[in-house]
Formats: C-alpha cells, sequence, structure tokens
C-alpha cells in the first residue's frame, strides 16, 4: 500500500566526510523517531531551477520518500509505503 | 556488390559493447524501495485496472507478466502484484549515472533508449585490458555506484546489431559474446524472431522465399534475401549476420511529437482541446529549446472502437510559437470525420529548420513574437514547467504526465 502525502518532516541528516557520503539517520514523523536502516536511493530533480535532493528510504518496515528543498533547506515526506499489493 | 558475395565473417576482434538495464523501471523501483525486492512488481502508466504495464520485475516476468498486458491481466497471473506508476526523474538519474560511468571508458558511448548503451571501444585504453575484464568492471561499478539491486546484461560483438543479439542471450545480468568462432552455434540456438528487427511480418517474408531458420538466413545470398524484402534491407542484413557494421547511423532529428492515452475517453473537440493545448506546449518548448522551428503539424487520434484518424498540414512560413501549433492542431483536429471517445492524441511538428534562420513577415511581427516566446520560457524554465501557460491548458495538471519514451532518447543530458 503506497500513501502520498507531502507534509513537512524533521530528518537528522549525516554527513561522513571520510566516505564523502550523506543520508537520513532519523526520521521524525506521526510523534515517533524512525531510525533509517537502508537507503534505497538518492538522487536529484530541477524544478525550475530549485534543486530537490530525493532520498528513498526504508525504516525495518516501512518506506519513506523524502525531499530536501535546496533553496530553504526543508524536508517533505511525500510518500509512505508497505512493501504490499496496492 | 556482386564482389561482396562470398564475404566472409568479419575477424575483427569484438570491440562493440551493448549494455541492457534489466528490467529497467521495476528494477530501479526495487532498487529505491528495498522492501519490493525479490517480489513481483510492474511499472503501468496508471495503476487502475486497464492501466497499461510499461515494465515488469524479474520476479513478476517470471510468472509471466510482460510489458502490454493491462494491470487487471497482471492480476489476474499474480493477485500480489505490486504496481506502481512511473517516475521519471528516477529512471533519469539512473540513466545519467550510468553513462557517466560508461563514459569513462571509451568516448564513444550511444544511449538507445533509457535503458540501453552502445559504446564502440575499438583504439580505446580499455580494449587493451580485454572486453571481459571490461565489463566484469563495469558490471561491479554498477552494483557499487548505483545500486547494488540493479543488474545489466552485457553482450559483445563485432558490429552492433550482433552486440545486441548477444545481450539478449542470458537476462538477467548476462555477458556474452558472438564472433567467428561461435557465431554458428548461436544461430543454431535462435528463431529468426529472436533477432533484433526480425518481427513476425518480416519472418514470414523470409519465410516465403525458403528461410526457416537463422542458420538458413545467414547461408542466404543477396538475390535471395532481395526477393525477401525487395529492398536494400536484403543487403544489410547479409552483412548484419556476418559481423559487418551496417547500424552506426546517426539519425537527425525530424520530427518533435508527444502522444498521451487519455485516462477517461473525451470525445469533441472542444474537451480534447485542452489536453492538446499541453501537449503543444510540451512539443513548442521542447522544439524551440533545441533551437528550431518547423513547417509542418500533425496530428493523430485512435478512437476507442479502434478507428484512427490522422492528418498533417505543411505550411508556407515556419512556426514556433505554441499558439501558432495549437491554431494549426485545432484546425486539423476539427477535421475528423469521427465523433468517438478518443483513447489516444498524439501531436507532432515536421520540417524541421533552424530557428537562426528567422524570416521577417511583412504582416506580422515575428521579432516581436520571438521576444515574448523566449521571455514565457525563460520564466517556465526558471520556475517549473507550465507557470506561464494558455488560458485552454487550465484544468489539465493531472493529465499528461511527464513519461519516458521506449525508443531513442533526446536531450535527456
Amino acid at each position: 500500500m503506497i500513501q502520498k502525502i507531502s507534509a513537512p518532516v524533521s530528518v537528522q541528516l549525516i554527513y561522513d566526510h571520510r566516505l564523502r557520503k550523506v543520508s537520513p539517520r532519523q526520521i521524525f514523523w506521526d510523534g515517533k523517531a524512525i531510525r533509517v536502516a537502508e537507503v534505497g536511493m538518492h538522487h536529484t530533480v530541477r524544478e525550475g531551477r530549485t534543486l530537490f535532493h530525493i532520498f528513498s528510504v526504508t525504516s525495518s518496515d516501512l518506506f519513506f520518500r523524502l525531499k530536501l528543498d535546496t533553496d530553504n533547506l526543508f524536508w517533505t515526506l511525500e510518500e509512505i509505503a508497505d512493501g504490499l499489493p496496492n | 556488390m556482386d564482389s561482396q558475395i562470398n564475404l566472409d565473417f568479419n575477424r575483427r576482434p569484438s570491440s562493440i559493447m551493448h549494455i541492457d538495464l534489466n528490467s529497467c523501471f521495476a528494477s530501479i523501483e526495487q532498487q529505491a524501495n528495498p522492501l519490493l525486492r525479490h517480489k513481483p512488481v510492474a511499472v503501468a502508466a496508471y495503476d487502475t485496472p486497464n492501466g497499461c504495464i510499461l515494465a515488469a520485475s524479474i520476479e513478476a516476468k517470471r510468472l509471466g507478466i510482460k510489458v502490454g498486458l493491462h494491470v487487471k491481466e497482471g492480476r489476474l497471473l499474480c493477485p500480489d502484484l505490486i504496481v506502481r506508476t512511473p517516475d521519471s526523474d528516477k529512471y533519469r538519474a539512473v540513466h545519467i549515472a550510468l553513462k557517466k560511468i560508461l563514459s569513462e571508458y571509451t568516448p564513444k558511448v550511444v544511449p538507445k533508449s533509457i535503458d540501453e548503451f552502445v559504446l564502440d571501444f575499438s583504439g580505446t585504453p580499455s580494449f587493451q585490458k580485454g572486453m571481459f575484464v571490461v565489463s566484469r568492471e563495469i558490471k561491479d561499478r554498477i552494483k557499487k555506484e548505483i545500486g547494488d539491486y540493479l543488474t545489466v546484461s552485457i553482450g559483445l560483438g563485432p558490429n552492433r546489431f550482433l552486440a545486441k543479439t548477444a545481450s539478449n542471450l542470458h537476462k538477467p545480468d548476462g555477458l556474452d559474446e558472438i564472433n567467428e568462432t561461435n557465431y554458428r552455434e548461436i544461430y543454431q540456438s535462435l528463431s529468426l524472431t529472436d533477432l533484433n528487427g526480425i518481427n513476425k511480418q518480416n519472418a514470414t517474408r523470409l519465410n516465403m522465399v525458403g528461410i526457416y531458420t537463422v542458420t538458413d538466413f545467414f547461408k542466404a545470398d543477396i538475390p535471395l534475401l532481395r526477393s525477401a524484402f525487395h529492398s536494400i534491407l536484403g543487403y544489410y542484413w547479409f552483412l548484419r549476420l556476418r559481423g559487418w557494421e551496417i547500424d552506426d547511423v546517426d539519425w537527425d532529428t525530424k520530427s518533435f511529437g508527444h502522444s498521451y492515452s487519455l485516462p477517461k475517453p473525451l470525445t469533441t473537440p472542444e474537451e480534447l482541446a485542452p489536453i492538446l493545448s499541453k501537449l503543444v506546449e510540451k512539443v513548442g518548448f521542447r522544439m524551440r529549446h533545441s533551437d528550431f522551428q518547423a513547417k509542418g503539424v500533425h496530428i493523430a487520434l485512435l478512437y476507442k472502437d479502434h478507428q484512427y484518424f490522422h492528418e498533417g498540414r505543411s505550411l508556407d512560413q515556419p512556426i514556433f510559437d505554441s499558439r501558432d501549433i495549437f491554431r494549426v492542431a485545432m484546425r486539423l483536429l476539427r477535421h475528423s470525420p469521427y465523433r468517438l471517445p478518443v483513447r489516444n492524441i498524439a501531436i507532432s511538428c515536421f520540417a524541421l529548420s533552424s530557428r537562426s534562420t528567422l524570416q521577417l513577415d511583412l504582416f506580422h511581427d515575428n521579432q516581436r513574437k520571438e521576444s515574448l516566446v523566449a521571455a514565457i520560457d525563460a520564466i517556465n524554465d526558471r520556475w517549473g514547467n507550465f507557470v506561464i501557460t494558455p488560458a485552454t491548458m487550465a484544468n489539465t495538471s493531472e493529465f499528461v504526465h511527464d513519461r519516458i519514451g521506449f525508443g531513442q532518447i533526446r536531450g535527456l543530458i
């Protein structure tokens, strides 16, 4: 089941200078702190001249699509899914 | 041409590589969402029962789910099928990342579609390393740098056709070569329709002149092939099957077009106008972005009962403004003799020329129009597409989504 959301969300992001990697570590959503287990994919999208970073991540049982607006550094939760048939 | 009748198989070492990203859209969805891995997944134009399946994961293919099936048919074969709608930006990102890796091995990288590349290694230092070594290195780098769930099938050959054929021998994650030592054996294992470019119709043509197998096809002489195809194609196939290059052709841009399958059938020109307007805006923007103008507009309509109408019009003067394209397209739309529900609508601009040769018009101020169009394009480019749109396009945000075509892609990077 997939749920399209588009709501502001709090995200803890880690930058590792040795691995030169950036990845979300924790999402604070619906009153809960959710630990990111795996980053499936990170890609960028331009809407006009604004660059957005999209992180596709999973917790132990849920998928989250997170969008970072590089103009204001605000995060949006775009989608939650559970990996089951819709 | 007679002197080439006894042409041998090309003995040149395999320097052409064909790379095919397996189950592209579905694998990328599984890469992005690890919860979908090892499950039957389909990417469909719409997730409604009549949505057309555009890609199936390897697990879904094993259950018989193929490209072109409707979602409801896919669910009959596999009730647990997970259906996702396309995310074009994600697929473009993988395409660009893949191209970046491949470009480090040879400057001659040609994208054939969103999930296929042809590489020519002749004269490159990578070729000295050995094509199998380089192929395995590319496979490893894709897993490490783009995604560990992504696999590619790689084919090697002395020409593009054989490299492509080799890439289809083992899927997923294949690595095969067709060369002068193994081509006979491989040809024996293939049927005519396994060859890229031989569909059922072409196979029937070949059957009519006594060619039933790929080995027959290979052994056929030029006059026999000419009698099968009634054109130069017979000679091209003669060369292709012997490993000589005939497909290294860079086609010029001949037209810009967009089509759209309507989620609900619309009938009258007035109902279709907003969608046509949006298609025209997309075509016009892409055409101007590539610095072209057109002297022809063509529309095609496929109706719900499979009736088909298409009409093109050549113009006296080239046009570049979307408003002008829309005006011509609407005129063509009204010419359709049918008043039936439309299933698919397509528009294209043809007879292209460079916009640097803008001709002054005695009765219209083309330069003023050019400035206005350039300003609108600049605003749409800065703030995202369709910030400024014609009023005819109102309420079309849910229609004409961003899609990637199956064929050759241009202007992606």
